[in-house]
């Protein structure tokens, strides 16, 4: 199903024509749909809250009490989707002495359904990634490095479609250049491509292929650099692409007092979130359906 | 939480008919914090607690004893901890470094902001080595120029540090320049130097720029906290002096 088609006045057409072999019943009864997005990002192997003593951060985080948040969420609204935007590895003992396989056990458990790779993630190498994949049972979603020539080939998809109560949702996963901020050793033959040229053509294939109701991307690239104007970014991202609905963001370690609300490319608002680090909180985002044909002209509200 | 409103209304008039739904009617975000009011989930703790019970017996494990407080502000121009970092890392680094070519590395030099927490007087455990370095950097061995070893030596004198060098090299600044001695031989400009360094200077962390583009650069493939850990458990106890290897001419 689709729903941007109204944005896209060149596409009327086909629209109409994609409109005629509906049964009539489509538009006959209205159902409200919700679906919850939780995400979390540069979580950095810290596996058990900070110290009572801890300077900045006492007795904050843990994933076993991100388990129960997410669990009491999950029970709420069952159409859940938990997701993580990378630089799972290093910044304890835990990755030193396990190479990750313990962060991996536990998103496992924590039923993580999709992760992108950050530049941290390769601080064992490509192969020590690849190592821990078997832990892993969730998918790692990547659409800008090509592992072509690397042992993770085939092991990376660019994006996933998830079904939640009827409605698709398309995640697709974005890294940031590694040249200068991850020793070639580790990543090998690892090739980077342009994010903003693969998210145009992720978002196109998620909404016009796809046909996706909602198009998330994960993003590593980062929140936004403002001393490096020019920096791909994740706010750079937004005001240059279109039918995004919502980038969940990483590798800044950003904390924002609310979830930004931004203009893309075509002047549409699209939302874009970081939660910090460390496994400190837990981005939550709601989005809700409507069937009813009439809802439509009543336009969209965001509330952050 | 304060919740900000935004509608956004989407004119829609001629298009009523050419959508399909569902519709997206609202969003909302906010960002949930994990604190202590949280209880947490038992299963996730239980799985936890054998990795932990293993990495904190690891890390609490004692490799060596250090009669005194090893820090890398005791001195002016050298440290305790930086002279102890920089000479463990040539024995250990040459060891391998010659067994595999066949020649000697002339000096170590690393960072001062790379030494990240001292050590107390008393036991040394694992725990130790990973505050001390908690990077994942390997030792590299960089051919230098003589040109580049005369930046390094600007670079020391003008940053005017405690920058971690191995005992092979005696810099002492004078009224009138400088005087270098490296294994006790005059400075040659005649000849080029083995220097090593860590994989994150050898790329100008730091702004050393002088370590790259080396005229050669071997990995020793070692990272610099397994060689910490390794000289600590081969050395029942810590013996470090200042020797005056960086210094200004008094």
């Amino acid at each position: 199903m689709k729903r941007r088609n109204f944005i896209k006045k060149t596409s009327a057409a086909t629209a109409l024509l994609t409109l005629g072999g509906l049964p009539l019943q489509s538009f006959a009864t209205s159902e409200k749909k919700h679906i919850t997005i939780l995400h979390t990002n540069d979580v950095h192997s810290h596996i058990e809250p900070f110290e009572n003593s801890h300077y900045k951060y006492p007795n904050l985080g843990g994933i076993a009490r991100r388990a129960t948040l997410i669990d009491g969420i999950r029970k709420e609204n069952p159409h859940t989707l938990l997701l993580d935007a990378g630089d799972i590895f290093q910044g304890t003992p835990f990755f030193n002495f396990y190479g990750g396989e313990l962060e991996f056990k536990l998103m496992s458990m924590l039923q993580y359904d999709a992760a992108t790779i950050g530049n941290h993630d390769f601080d064992n190498g490509i192969d020590g990634l690849y190592a821990q994949l078997p832990h892993a049972k969730f998918d790692f979603l990547s659409a800008n490095y090509d592992f072509k020539n690397t042992v993770l080939d085939t092991h990376v998809k660019p994006y996933k479609v998830f079904v939640k109560n009827d409605i698709k949702i398309g995640v697709f996963g974005l890294g940031i250049e590694l040249k200068g901020l991850v020793d070639p050793r580790m990543y090998k033959e690892t090739v980077y491509n342009n994010p903003v040229e693969t998210a145009r053509e992720m978002s196109r294939i998620l909404n016009e292929e796809e046909h996706c109701d909602l198009v998330i991307c994960l993003s590593h690239l980062g929140y936004h650099y403002k001393k490096e104007e020019n920096k791909i970014s994740d706010l750079e991202l937004a005001s240059k692409t279109k039918d995004i609905d919502l980038i969940i963001g990483g590798h800044t370690h950003t904390f924002l007092p609310k979830p930004t609300v931004t203009k893309n490319i075509v002047g549409e608002n699209v939302l874009v979130n970081q939660v910090g680090c460390y496994g400190l909180n837990l981005g939550r985002i709601d989005f809700y359906f409507d069937t009813d044909k009439n809802i439509e002209s009543k336009g969209k509200s965001i509330i952050v | 939480m304060k919740k900000f409103i935004i509608h956004i209304f989407i004119i829609s008039s001629l298009l009523s008919c050419k959508n399909k739904p569902p519709f997206l009617t609202k969003i909302e975000g906010k960002q949930l914090p994990i604190t202590e009011g949280i209880k947490s989930k038992q299963e996730i703790e239980d799985f936890i607690k054998p990795f932990k019970e293993s990495v904190d017996k690891e890390m609490n494990t004692v490799l060596s004893y250090t009669p005194h407080n090893l820090v890398r502000t005791d001195g002016e121009l050298e440290s305790s901890l930086g002279n102890l970092m920089a000479d463990l890392c040539y024995l250990k680094g040459n060891a391998i470094f010659n067994s595999r070519t066949g020649k000697n590395i002339d000096f170590a030099m690393f960072n001062y902001g790379g030494i990240r927490a001292g050590i107390t007087q008393g036991n040394i455990t694992t725990q130790n080595a990973f505050n001390l370095m908690p990077f994942e950097n390997s030792l590299v061995v960089l051919e230098l120029s003589s040109k580049k070893i005369e930046e390094l030596v600007y670079y020391l004198i003008t940053e005017n540090k405690a920058h971690p060098l191995s005992k092979q090299f005696n810099l002492v600044i004078t009224k009138d320049g400088y005087n270098l001695k490296i294994n006790n031989k005059p400075f040659d400009k005649n000849k080029t130097y083995f220097v090593l360094t860590s994989d994150y200077l050898q790329t100008g962390g730091d702004n050393m720029n002088f370590f790259k583009n080396s005229i050669s650069s071997y990995n020793l493939d070692y990272k610099i906290r397994n060689t910490i850990i390794d000289y600590f458990k081969e050395n029942d106890t810590i013996k470090v002096t200042l020797d005056g290897r960086f210094m200004k001419e008094k």
